[in-house]
């Protein structure tokens, strides 16, 4: 008895052992309730500055917003070469207006933009200042724009919703609203001034501008109607930051977008990058590296470019007619030889000597044609020891198997790499702020609300427009029409112009779309569907919340 | 005083070790000889006791014994495992020769089962063991490749040829649709983490490199046997971690007997690879140029990059122990020292490991201790080879596509690096420099006390530390890779890996009736978990920036003078906590009927508080027919059994932390929500059933075993994107969906030929195991999770394998081949469509043990059959495309119709069969003897590794898996330049003092 005693106070002891409550210790992260205690004040805005961060990436990688806005139209393409950026046709697809559901691309930028609308909404669940909501507001209101343009919908969530339940979802002219009158809201408690890497009170005007202009093409962008009352916002908001006084014409084009543009007097709203510092670098050398031939560097560097992102003869012949070029061919296929002459008219085309990047690489920002040299003035050569000459034409099925393979199509340098410590930073951590919204913009989007207005003003818009060629060293141009259905890349239009100032600064989609071209055959994509007008849900995002609607044709 | 007081403590402890050897004098001596009934072999380390006493000891090397006992003592107890224990009067002599009768198929063996252990024939559960003795033999570096072929339902499939790296084992399937799915290991009793402290590095141009093997810190030497536990019955003691199976490693302990030195030591070279990839020698690549009319990259040498990669140092192995003990204690001390070479130059592990273990008893033998101390250091120098490099490759794709026509050096001895992106592999091995330590130790000490005779209770605490550094210098001089060439890259990796054990057991049995005995086990249990790493980077260095001025002090010497300071990383894993309550109850009736069932709460601070704890409950029953009335007088068999079990596992192979809503900086300044919480998140479980038979013929000659199972996973955890707008971390969620697997398994084992100077034993396994998930929806929709992901130039973002419903995990989903059109182009249609399975039906071993006279042979080999193999290094390095750019191509293409100009892409042609059989090893073993007084047990050996395969896949080694994860995701079965696969011929001998 004595035994069975010791045995049952074992069992018992050993089942009374127990100590731990088990709850997850942190010990790298904090909880939801240790933020505000362990961050203070300063909580707050280190939190604003995680919604800031998250533009970096969509808006500089070339898989990310770039390519939906870019690749979808006459601006960019990436040809496969050989096997290269083959990568299984997500390339092609995207030009021809072919894409499916499941495109990938098309997920990633769906994620990435509603990681700034989450990030920016938890802002607000954390007191912030007036300022501090303010900004939340407008960058959240830039993610959601750009979410509603793609995709024709946008999830919302309130801070502190359940993280686990669908969030509600606004689409349509109540979608178009709401982000309008986040803006308006926000406008008062943004600041006047301040750096572009900021959001100010010209930056939500900039933003507002765009909405109004848009909303129209939103609520039926087969066929867009656009409200006098919104062309009057456009106007009014417009006209507010121009007389601002703020901004004005850089005399050199790429200054806007080199090493040094955070002096830029064009730039609105930047995502700031710093020469050589890793933190928070968006890693701006993706809009070199993605065009440029795998030779265009120093002899140490012979695989700097990636040799992918090119644009067709159609867009960049827009620049051509209006226009009388010095040492410029205009291109319809062929070949071409020769250099530029540094008397271009356009300063926008470039192909001219620019310090600091000429004597360092031996390019020239702008769009490359032709025979391409080094910084010793040696012509260059393509990895197969054949001239190194970008041919402007491409095969029509955007696949090149010919020995030409890696010299097709027309390079575009937007953004002249960063120098500024030898070729340190041409692959990593370059200080080229990106360039997020712009005055050309502006006054292109009052230009074009001008001629759009019930009351159409074509001479004060025709008058703006050329102002700014001017600026450029482009000529006058006599007539303004937005755009000629008949032949969609015709140099004397609207549309035109805005391709030419604002190239592969990833508007072009939505503004082909306002302008009713999106849709027509252009070079290297023959036919179209109605479908593509809209970005399909990402199949993910479909399954896990039920509030969203795919979207037509997909 | 306390200093003195300190001294005192350690002279005693010091004392207490040295008790054993004390050895007092007795009456009479009794010696003799023990042998085999096998085939009349002397029969070491055989403990002999003497009856009715507690005098012990072990016989030696030679078969021999001597053991001094009272002089009433008249009887010996022989026990030795795998042998019948024998009891044998000395009639009145001094003398006393045995032949001990083996127990066929292991039935008396001793079997670890959990907090505990069995005799094989008590088994209730489906347990396979491998002894020391049919290890594979050769080349070994970590433990379970001690096992690879040897059990069936067991896969352990080398992941790369790389001395060191991680190994992908399954056992009876895949259990889970997420990555982590390696079975728990079990070193003495002590759960260990399952990660390794080698901090991973990658970056973007070289992609990141192949995981280490976690159990680098076991000297494979000091391994006694392993089992591994494959049913929910016998895994379902351990709860949540006992899903993916259990491997329990038992290591050498010291015995009774003199005290004795073991030695032994082998050297090993490289013999070329066991497979070539076959791509274009000089002689064909220039037959090339002229066939597709390429002109200029004919360079007129001949070279062989695989050949001047090769590496021919000799490596070194070097193992010596020391133990001894007497009826109160034993110890064992040992010491491996190893040097092991990879295939190609720079490519090295070393490994310096100490192990110390006692058992002492006290207080009237009421109270053991124990104690085992292991201590690991591993030094891996590791060379540019990758699990996921881009478009630029790595050595092995720069070896693949060097130009056989060009030299390596120019005329003044610098490296030549092509401008065709293919990158040298020599100027690859000088300037890419990355050495990895790791410190480990893993210790335990347990003491136990009987409370009663049949009552004990033992408490284990067990510490497991790693702390890994690794050290990764890309020199500037290198030309032609993104962001290093011209700057130079040094990284300071560090991470380390905590984990701690406190175990409390009692142990109980009786006899009920005097048919029915009772055993029962009741324990708690504590395990907690660290884990953190962190990295320090730079670059745009002044020094090495050319070869000419190339100097040995490396960046990660001086990282303050990197231009560009990389953002450092740092991370910790939230602590995880598990909590356990467990206990087992056996009933045995007669010998006929065994019955145990098992139950397991665990607690785990990786869920949230609604769904912490789970249950794990397991019954399993044996009806051992052979010892019925009706079989007892039966001619053919001497033991014939079924075995029938049910149980429930857990699976908690997810990252930590995903419970709890958090909040980190992602930057500098920068401060954002990571994690969506989910509190509702439950434990992944696996029921499954197991009904097995076992068999030894009459003469114990011929034994063998089948079992069939069937496994259902359910509560899956799934994890996903969290809905938008969101973080991006992942969220997890269960969904209600069953991984099938289901599989029978054979293994037979026979003794053939049986003479005193002939033998010849034969070992053969089989398994087949079907994969498949079903119900795998969500809101009525099929969810469909692409991962393997194909990499290199022109395929990236490319995925070639698919997790869905109905459908083998990880099935293959890639675009049909449909031939080439009249240009030479591949032609690839337009929709991915399911193709294959990646997952191997079959898994087979063989190995076999000829012995004559002195001389034995034994061969290990297996392999695997009914699975495809995505063949990625010949889609996107070797495609055909790269010889106008003057790069070699794969020699398949070149035979084939397609042209240069045909484009890259991912399909159904690069899917091979996977069905190999590989011959692991084979040794020559010469069993010298005694050689002197003190000299006993001369065994020199030869021995060749990986000396071939037979497969039909194209590609190094079918036995591939290079993790091609996508989110977490894992991939299977695909090859992309791998570390290749060496053949590995060795010599050695050992002896005993």
């Amino acid at each position: 008895m004595k035994n069975y005693f010791k045995i049952a106070i074992s069992f018992l002891l050993i089942s009374v052992t127990g100590c731990s409550k088990l709850d997850q210790s942190l010990p790298g992260s904090l909880t939801n309730q240790q933020v505000s205690g362990a961050l203070g004040a300063a909580g707050v805005g280190l939190l604003l500055n995680g919604a800031y961060s998250d533009l970096g990436g969509p808006f500089t990688a070339q898989d990310l917003v770039f390519c939906l806005q870019e690749n979808t139209t006459d601006e960019a393409l990436v040809p496969t070469r050989g096997g290269d950026w083959d990568d299984n046709g997500v390339w092609r697809v995207l030009h021809d207006h072919t894409w499916n559901a499941d495109h990938a691309y098309v997920a990633n930028v769906f994620n990435s933009l509603n990681k700034i609308n989450f990030d920016a909404t938890n802002v607000l669940g954390f007191s912030p200042t007036a300022q501090q909501a303010a900004e939340a507001k407008f960058l959240r209101a830039y993610a959601l724009y750009f979410i509603m343009d793609l995709y024709g919908q946008f999830p919302f969530r309130n801070p502190g919703d359940n993280l686990l339940n669908a969030p509600e979802v606004k689409s349509g002219t109540a979608g178009a609203q709401f982000i309008i009158d986040e803006l308006t809201a926000a406008l008062p408690n943004l600041p006047t001034t301040g750096g572009p890497g900021r959001a100010t009170q010209n930056a939500c005007k900039t933003l507002l501008m765009r909405c109004y202009l848009n909303k129209g093409a939103w609520a039926n962008r087969a066929t867009p109607t656009f409200a006098d009352a919104d062309m009057q916002q456009v106007i009014t908001l417009g006209n507010q930051i121009i007389s601002s006084g703020q901004y004005s014409y850089m005399s050199e084009y790429f200054r806007n977008f080199d090493a040094n543009n955070g002096t830029s007097t064009e730039n609105i709203f930047t995502y700031v990058n710093t020469s050589g510092v890793g933190a928070n670098n968006s890693g701006p050398h993706s809009f070199w590296c993605r065009t440029l031939h795998y030779n265009q560097e120093t002899s140490t560097n012979p695989n700097a470019g990636w040799n992918g992102f090119s644009t067709i003869a159609e867009f960049y012949n827009s620049f051509g007619a209006v226009t009388p070029m010095v040492g410029v061919t205009l291109f319809n296929g062929g070949n071409i030889s020769g250099r530029y002459a540094d008397t271009a008219v356009d300063l926008r085309i470039g192909g001219r000597y620019y310090v600091g990047v000429t004597n360092a690489s031996g390019q020239r920002p702008g769009f490359m044609i032709g025979r391409q040299y080094n910084e010793n003035n040696t012509p260059l050569n393509d990895r197969i020891g054949a001239p190194l000459a970008f041919d402007p034409k491409i095969a029509l099925n955007q696949k090149e198997i010919g020995a030409n393979k890696e010299v097709t199509g027309i390079r575009v340098e937007k953004y002249p790499p960063d120098f500024t410590n030898g070729s340190t930073y041409y692959q990593s951590n370059p200080g080229n702020d990106v360039v997020l919204l712009r005055y050309s913009d502006v006054v292109l989007m009052v230009a074009e609300a001008k001629l759009r207005a019930a009351a159409p003003d074509p001479v004060g818009a025709r008058t703006m427009v050329n102002t700014l060629r001017a600026a450029r060293g482009a000529a006058p141009m006599a007539t303004l029409p937005l755009a000629n259905p008949a032949n969609p890349s015709d140099p004397g239009t609207l549309i035109a112009e805005r391709g030419r100032e604002l190239y592969w600064e990833g508007v072009r989609r939505t503004d082909m779309i306002r302008f009713g071209i999106y849709l027509l055959p252009r070079q290297l994509k023959p036919t179209d569907n109605p479908r593509y007008l809209l970005f399909p849900v990402p199949a993910a995002a479909l399954g896990s919340n039920p509030n969203l609607t795919q979207n037509p044709g997909y | 005083m306390l200093i003195h007081m300190l001294a005192k403590r350690l002279a005693s402890a010091l004392l207490l070790v040295a008790v054993p050897f004390l050895i007092n004098a007795q009456q009479k001596t009794i010696t003799g000889k023990v042998m085999s009934d096998k085939d009349g072999s002397a029969l070491s380390g055989v403990s002999v006791i003497a009856k009715g006493s507690k005098t012990g000891t072990q016989t030696a090397a030679d078969g021999t014994y001597s053991i001094s006992v009272a002089s009433s003592v008249s009887s010996l107890i022989f026990s030795y495992v795998g042998f019948t224990t024998q009891e044998a009067s000395t009639g009145g002599g001094t003398e006393l020769n045995v032949v001990l009768i083996s127990s066929g198929g292991g039935l008396t063996e001793v079997v670890v089962i959990g907090y505990g252990t069995a005799k094989r024939k008590d088994l209730t559960g489906a347990v396979s063991s491998v002894q020391a003795k049919d290890f594979n033999q050769g080349v070994i570096t970590s433990p379970d490749q001690l096992l690879q072929n040897k059990i069936p339902g067991l896969e352990v499939t080398n992941s790369s040829g790389q001395p060191g790296a991680a190994t992908t084992v399954k056992i009876r399937g895949n259990n889970s649709i997420r990555s982590g799915g390696n079975p728990l290991y079990v070193i003495d009793g002590v759960p260990l983490d399952g990660r390794s402290a080698r901090p991973n590095f990658g970056t973007g141009t070289f992609g990141s490199s192949p995981d280490a093997n976690p159990l680098l810190f076991i000297n494979p030497n000091d391994i006694q046997s392993v089992d591994v536990l494959k049913d929910a019955s016998s895994a379902a003691i351990y709860g949540s971690r006992g899903a993916n199976g259990v491997i329990a490693i038992t290591t050498k302990t010291g015995s009774s007997g003199d005290s004795k030195i073991e030695f032994g030591s082998s050297w090993s070279v490289n013999m070329g690879l066991m497979k070539k990839y076959e791509v274009l020698n000089a002689g064909e690549f220039k037959s090339a140029l002229t066939k597709y009319g390429i002109t200029g990259q004919n360079n007129g040498a001949d070279v062989d990059p695989f050949k001047e990669l090769m590496n021919k140092k000799l490596s070194q192995n070097y193992n010596l122990a020391f133990s001894g003990g007497n009826d109160n204690g034993k110890f064992r001390a040992s010491f491996l020292g190893s040097s092991t070479n990879g295939a190609f130059k720079n490519s090295s592990l070393d490994k310096y490991i100490g192990t110390f273990s006692g058992q002492y008893k006290m207080l009237d033998k009421k109270l053991t201790i124990g104690f085992n101390l292991i201590a690991g250091h591993t030094t891996e120098d590791i060379i540019a080879v990758s699990n996921t490099a881009g478009s630029q490759g790595n050595i092995i794709s720069s070896a693949l596509q060097w130009n056989p026509t060009t030299n390596f050096k120019d005329a003044s001895g610098m490296w030549i690096y092509p401008a065709n992106g293919a990158g040298n592999p020599l100027a690859l091995l000088d300037g890419y420099n990355d050495v990895a330590k790791i410190n480990s130790v893993l210790g335990h000490i347990s003491a136990s006390y009987k409370i009663l005779s049949n009552l004990n209770y033992k408490f284990q605490y067990a510490i497991n530390n790693s702390v890994g550094e690794r050290l990764t210098n890309i020199y500037g001089f290198l030309q032609g890779y993104a962001g290093l060439s011209g700057l130079g890259f040094g990284a300071i990796s560090g991470q380390k890996l905590n984990s701690q054990t406190f175990t409390h057991t009692l142990d109980y049995n009786t006899n009920l009736t005097s048919k029915l005995s009772l055993t029962a086990l009741g324990g708690f249990e504590y395990w907690k978990s660290k884990f953190s790493n962190n990295s320090f980077s730079a670059s745009g260095f002044n020094t090495n920036l050319t070869q000419a001025t190339k100097i040995d002090i490396p960046y990660t010497s001086m990282l303050n003078d990197g231009n560009t300071q990389n953002l450092p990383s740092v991370y910790i894993d939230p602590t995880v906590e598990i909590q356990s309550y467990f206990g087992r109850v056996g009933l045995n009736y007669s010998d006929r009927f065994l019955i145990t069932a098992t139950i397991r709460a665990d607690g785990s601070s990786k869920f949230g508080k609604n769904n912490r704890y789970g249950y794990f409950p397991s019954a399993a029953a044996r009806w051992v027919i052979s010892n019925e009335n009706f079989m007892k007088n039966n001619r053919l068999l001497s033991n014939l059994a079924v075995r029938a079990s049910w149980g429930v596992t857990g699976n908690q192979e997810y990252p930590s932390g995903a419970a709890t809503e958090q909040f980190a900086f992602s930057s500098y300044n920068t401060f954002v929500q990571t994690v969506v919480a989910n509190p509702d998140l439950k434990w992944e479980q696996t029921k499954s059933v197991n009904f097995g038979l076992d068999a030894t013929s009459k003469n114990g000659r011929i034994y063998g075993s089948f079992d069939y199972y069937h496994k259902n996973t359910t509560n899956i955890i799934y994890q996903s994107l969290p809905i938008q707008p969101a973080p991006p971390a992942a969220t997890y969620n269960n969904l209600n969906a069953n991984l099938i697997n289901s599989g029978v398994e054979f293994g037979i084992g026979a003794t053939i030929i049986e003479k005193s100077n002939f033998s010849w034993d034969l070992n053969f396994n089989i398994a087949y195991n079907k994969n498949e998930l079903t119900n795998f929806t969500q809101n009525g929709q099929d969810i469909k999770i692409l991962t393997g992901q194909i990499n290199g130039q022109g395929v990236s973002g490319t995925l070639g394998q698919i997790i869905t419903n109905n459908q083998p995990v990880d099935a293959y989903f890639l675009k049909p081949f449909g031939g080439f059109d009249a240009s030479g182009n591949q032609i690839i249609g337009n929709d991915p469509g399911f193709a294959g399975n990646p997952n191997p039906t079959t898994n087979y071993g063989i190995s076999t043990t000829l012995r004559y006279m002195k001389l034995t042979l034994t061969i290990n080999g297996g392999g695997a059959a009914g699975y495809k193999i995505y063949n990625n290094t010949a889609t996107s390095v070797s495609n055909i495309g790269g010889i106008a750019n003057g790069r070699n191509i794969d020699k398949k293409a070149y035979e084939s119709a397609e042209r240069p100009a045909s484009p890259v892409g991912a399909s159904t042609r690069f899917l091979e069969s996977g069905n190999f059989f590989k011959l692991r090893n084979i040794s020559v073993n010469y069993n010298v003897g005694n050689v002197s007084r003190y000299v006993k047990g001369l065994n020199v050996f030869i021995n060749a590794n990986n000396l071939f395969v037979i497969t039909k896949f194209s590609g190094f080694d079918p036995e591939v898996n290079i993790d091609k994860s996508q989110g977490s995701y894992p991939s299977r079965s695909i090859e992309y330049i791998p570390y290749p696969t060496a053949r590995v011929f060795s010599f050695g001998f050992k002896f005993a003092l």
